[in-house]
């Protein structure tokens, strides 16, 4: 409970409108896009949103002080209940907080505050020819302070990495308010314990992301997009290891397998080719379209060779679009497939991803439920969504079943629990089967240190 | 008759938000979440309350009410879902159920429905408005019969007159075979506010059909949207009897038109219905899309830069945007509007309700409107048209708007 002293308190810094405690107000901030039942709901027993580090700190003194639990929350888009506040206390909404600080195109870097949306970043850097590329498939609407906080990746980590290979510094407000500030715009830093990293993927259990600053690189000066229709899903992985392998590195390479495409077809209300399996989306990118012809015409050679049925090259932006758009709502089209979806985020080494596709698949027949594939081929990111009815009588066991069996396969060849979502509440069981007793202790000892009360978006990663 | 029952309307809603995954797909669409910030404002925060309300982990209560009633019913989420998951009509479901349980719709709305629902009333528009300023609520219809109007004499003076003449459209190339009978659906909004626009549309109809005219009701939306739901079926009856004997039913306002084209969906599962139901949605039409099928051709072109206001329920409620732009691309000239698709605000008498949120949402829409250049503003939507009658106003007289009636 927050006395109405508190509460009190917390408008002064904030201002009374951005301090919430109706019931249907903190409802509202009571879940994330991850699986977690919506109910009983995990209510914030009040919604903070600050304009400025400034009040972020006032108010991490002030619940220091008093021992309140704080959840920091961007967009709530998250897929692991990285945002829910699990034990009530305030849930910090940083959303308001969306400036853009500087953008720095001599040094080709952008410092931005945690509230703005990710597609807003990008395009700020894009209008001066700048990129910015780490692209979560949650891109127009995440915000970045979230993408920091769960090291997001997205679709463009095959050729230019995840959050933290652009994160060059950060601006933290730590459990008992002091403002930290990591790294910087210096290339080569090896000044001290490399905080920005430890703050990066910390799930806001270590501080809370006010700002950040990422580095850009130049932009492409050409985009493509194919699209490759394959009988199997091993068809497709294959053509994106030869690929690469042939020393063409795609901007993005994604893989659906068939009951995806099925989704995507009733939506569109088109007829899918009952011979296609699967289908692989590459973006390629380059400097001029003689750079792009060469790309498309070797992943062309290397389709054919690999058994590809259909191959389409986006003939205009909006057909890229279009394209792209269906690859981004995969993942929520497929969760209305059933009353509930259970979907993982694993990640293997690159070529193992056919293998562990072939396990899922084993372990779908095993446990009588339908799972739908999709995922990030070029990097061996693989999103296996467990299609489920957990009102139906044993279906909840089975789940947890195939849960524990899409882990192990995945930890069996070399992988993890998690490639980009965070690991959250919904992967909790599981963090010591990947990181050890040992590694865990480790994670605890740093939690400790920086956050002695604990107080900083408790119950989450272990 | 309907037999649902009210926690039927709740199920129903709540198999609908179910879809819901939460992702937030929804939040940069939703113009009210774009001024509010609170979730419970956006598509997303309305779906999770309404699946709460139907799971049992929230009372029914009149803050529940207030959450769903502000909603815009613009589709703009529905349209940007991946799992297409219907908010609006998840909405206008929990606002039913919630208004049953409460006991009828709210005083306001019931007035409102009354006097929408008499038949003729769209015919003694004045007697209507006369009851709507008795009971206080011609705030609904801000600026009396003719908000702001400009009227098309208006419209030719300033830019077709003499000037213009030489700029003249080709002739109409419209052939109507004398076995069409086209009717024309006299919409509430149009007749009380801009009579002057519908005479115009009656006219344009007429030199491409023998038109029919019918004294028809309400198409029932505002009854739909406010807890009416009853009123709603029995003007949906009284209205698919009247056309029975027409192949088209024409409508200049964009909210008629997306009701009467779903009217089918509502009688479904009613044997005694269904069929006419089906057979009535199917013959109608906006006014732009029956005149681009019937190939009609401006009676002017003038010179004056038009650009164009999506309704909410022509762009997402019937997925027309080609033959309105085509419309006025022949009748003058035409620049695109930045977000030209999204809500204006006016939402049927969500702009009476939720003014600060309405007025924040037209600002956005000004400033967009501002920045073509462009010297009128057309759209096809009473409801809309009274919003950007206000912000042509608050513009200074940058520019004009006009239902497109008046400038083909």
């Amino acid at each position: 409970m927050i006395t109405e002293e508190i509460k009190q308190k917390i408008r002064d810094i904030v201002g009374t409108d951005h301090v919430l405690d109706s019931e249907l107000n903190r409802f509202g901030y009571s879940y994330d896009s991850s699986f977690i039942p919506l109910l009983p709901a995990n209510k914030p027993d009040l919604v903070v949103r600050p304009l400025t580090t400034e009040e972020v700190s006032r108010v991490m003194v002030v619940a220091c002080e008093h021992e309140i639990s704080v959840t920091p929350r961007g967009a709530a888009s998250g897929r692991t209940g990285g945002s829910i506040p699990l034990k009530g206390g305030i849930s910090l909404c940083l959303d308001r907080m969306t400036r853009i600080v500087e953008l720095d195109e001599r040094n080709m870097m952008v410092t931005a505050e945690s509230g703005l949306r990710t597609i807003d970043l990008y395009n700020h850097c894009a209008a001066s020819g700048l990129f910015y590329p780490p692209d979560p498939a949650s891109w127009k609407f995440s915000t970045i302070g979230g993408n920091v906080a769960e090291n997001a990746g997205g679709m463009r980590a095959v050729k230019y990495g995840v959050t933290k290979n652009y994160v060059m510094g950060l601006e933290v407000v730590l459990a008992d308010g002091a403002v930290l500030r990591t790294g910087g715009k210096a290339i080569k830093n090896v000044t001290g314990y490399d905080l920005t990293s430890l703050f990066t993927g910390s799930e806001g259990t270590l501080g809370v992301v006010t700002q950040a600053l990422f580095r850009l690189i130049p932009m492409p000066k050409r985009r493509g997009t194919l699209e490759v229709m394959f009988r199997t899903l091993d068809d497709g992985c294959r053509t994106i290891h030869t690929m690469l392998q042939s020393g063409v590195v795609p901007a993005a390479a994604e893989i659906m397998d068939r009951t995806c495409l099925e989704v995507v077809a009733r939506h569109r209300k088109t007829d899918l080719d009952p011979e296609v399996g699967a289908c692989t989306i590459i973006e390629i990118d380059g400097d001029d379209d003689a750079a792009l012809e060469t790309q498309a015409g070797r992943i062309e050679e290397a389709a054919k060779t690999c058994g590809a049925v259909a191959f389409r090259t986006a003939r205009s932006q909006q057909e890229a679009d279009d394209i792209w758009a269906v690859r981004r709502g995969i993942s929520s089209a497929v969760a209305a497939l059933a009353p509930n979806r259970i979907g993982e985020d694993i990640s293997v080494p690159r070529d193992a991803f056919p293998e562990v596709v072939r396990r899922i698949r084993e372990i779908s027949e095993k446990q009588g439920l339908p799972i739908a594939v999709y995922g990030h081929a070029g990097d061996g990111n693989i999103h296996p969504s467990i299609l489920c009815d957990l009102g139906k009588p044993g279906e909840e066991e089975r789940v947890h079943h195939a849960v524990d069996d899409i882990f192990a396969a995945a930890l069996s060849v070399g992988g993890t629990l998690s490639g980009e979502h965070g690991i959250g509440i919904t992967k909790r069981p599981y963090i010591v089967n990947a990181l050890g007793d040992v590694g865990v202790r480790t994670l605890k000892a740093v939690k400790a240190a920086l956050d002695p009360k604990g107080i900083l978006n408790p119950g989450k990663i272990w | 008759m309907d037999k649902r029952k009210d926690h039927e309307l709740l199920r129903e809603a709540g198999k609908m938000v179910d879809r819901c995954d939460r992702c937030g797909t929804c939040l940069p669409v939703c113009p009210l979440f774009g001024v509010k910030g609170v979730e419970a404002t956006s598509a997303r925060g309305k779906n999770t309350i309404a699946r709460a309300l139907a799971g049992g982990g929230i009372e029914p209560t009149r803050e529940v009410l207030d959450v769903v009633n502000f909603c815009l019913l613009c589709r703009a989420c529905v349209d940007t879902c991946p799992a297409k998951v219907p908010t609006d009509e998840a909405m206008v479901d929990v606002r039913q159920h919630l208004t049953d349980l409460a006991g009828g719709a709210d005083v306001k709305y019931r007035l409102i429905g009354g006097v929408l629902k008499r038949p003729g009333v769209v015919k003694a528009a004045a007697a209507a408005l006369s009851i709507l300023r008795r009971s206080g609520l011609n705030g609904l219809f801000p600026y009396g019969m003719a908000p702001e109007e400009y009227t098309r004499a208006h419209f030719l003076t300033a830019f077709a007159g003499p000037a213009a003449l030489g700029q003249k459209a080709p002739p109409s190339a419209v052939t109507v075979t004398g076995r069409t009978k086209v009717a024309y659906f006299r919409g509430c909004g149009m007749e009380m506010m801009f009579p002057e626009a519908a005479a115009q549309t009656r006219d344009i109809l007429k030199t491409t059909t023998s038109l029919l005219v019918k004294q028809n009701v309400c198409c029932g939306l505002p009854h739909l949207a406010h807890g009416l739901r009853e009123e709603f079926l029995s003007l949906a009856r009284q209205n698919i009897r009247l056309f029975e004997e027409a192949e088209v039913v024409v409508s200049d306002c964009a909210s008629c038109g997306a009701t009467l084209k779903h009217l089918s969906s509502f009688f479904a599962d009613d044997p005694a219905w269904r069929d006419r139901a089906a057979a009535f949605s199917g013959k109608v039409m906006d006014l732009t899309e029956y005149l681009e099928k019937v190939g009609y051709l401006p009676r002017q072109k003038a010179d004056v830069v038009f650009t164009y206001h999506d309704p909410c329920h022509l762009v997402r409620g019937q997925g027309i945007t080609r033959p309105p732009r085509e419309l006025l691309k022949a009748a003058g000239s035409f620049v695109e509007m930045k977000e030209a698709d999204v809500c204006c605000g006016g939402a049927g008498s969500f702009h009476v309700d939720y003014p600060d949120a309405a007025a924040q949402i037209l600002e956005k829409k000004r400033r967009n409107i501002e920045k073509t250049g462009a010297a009128v503003v057309v759209t096809g939507c009473p409801g809309c048209l009274i919003q950007l009658a206000k912000a042509a106003k608050a513009s200074d007289g940058k520019f004009k708007a006009m239902h497109i009636s008046q400038v083909i």
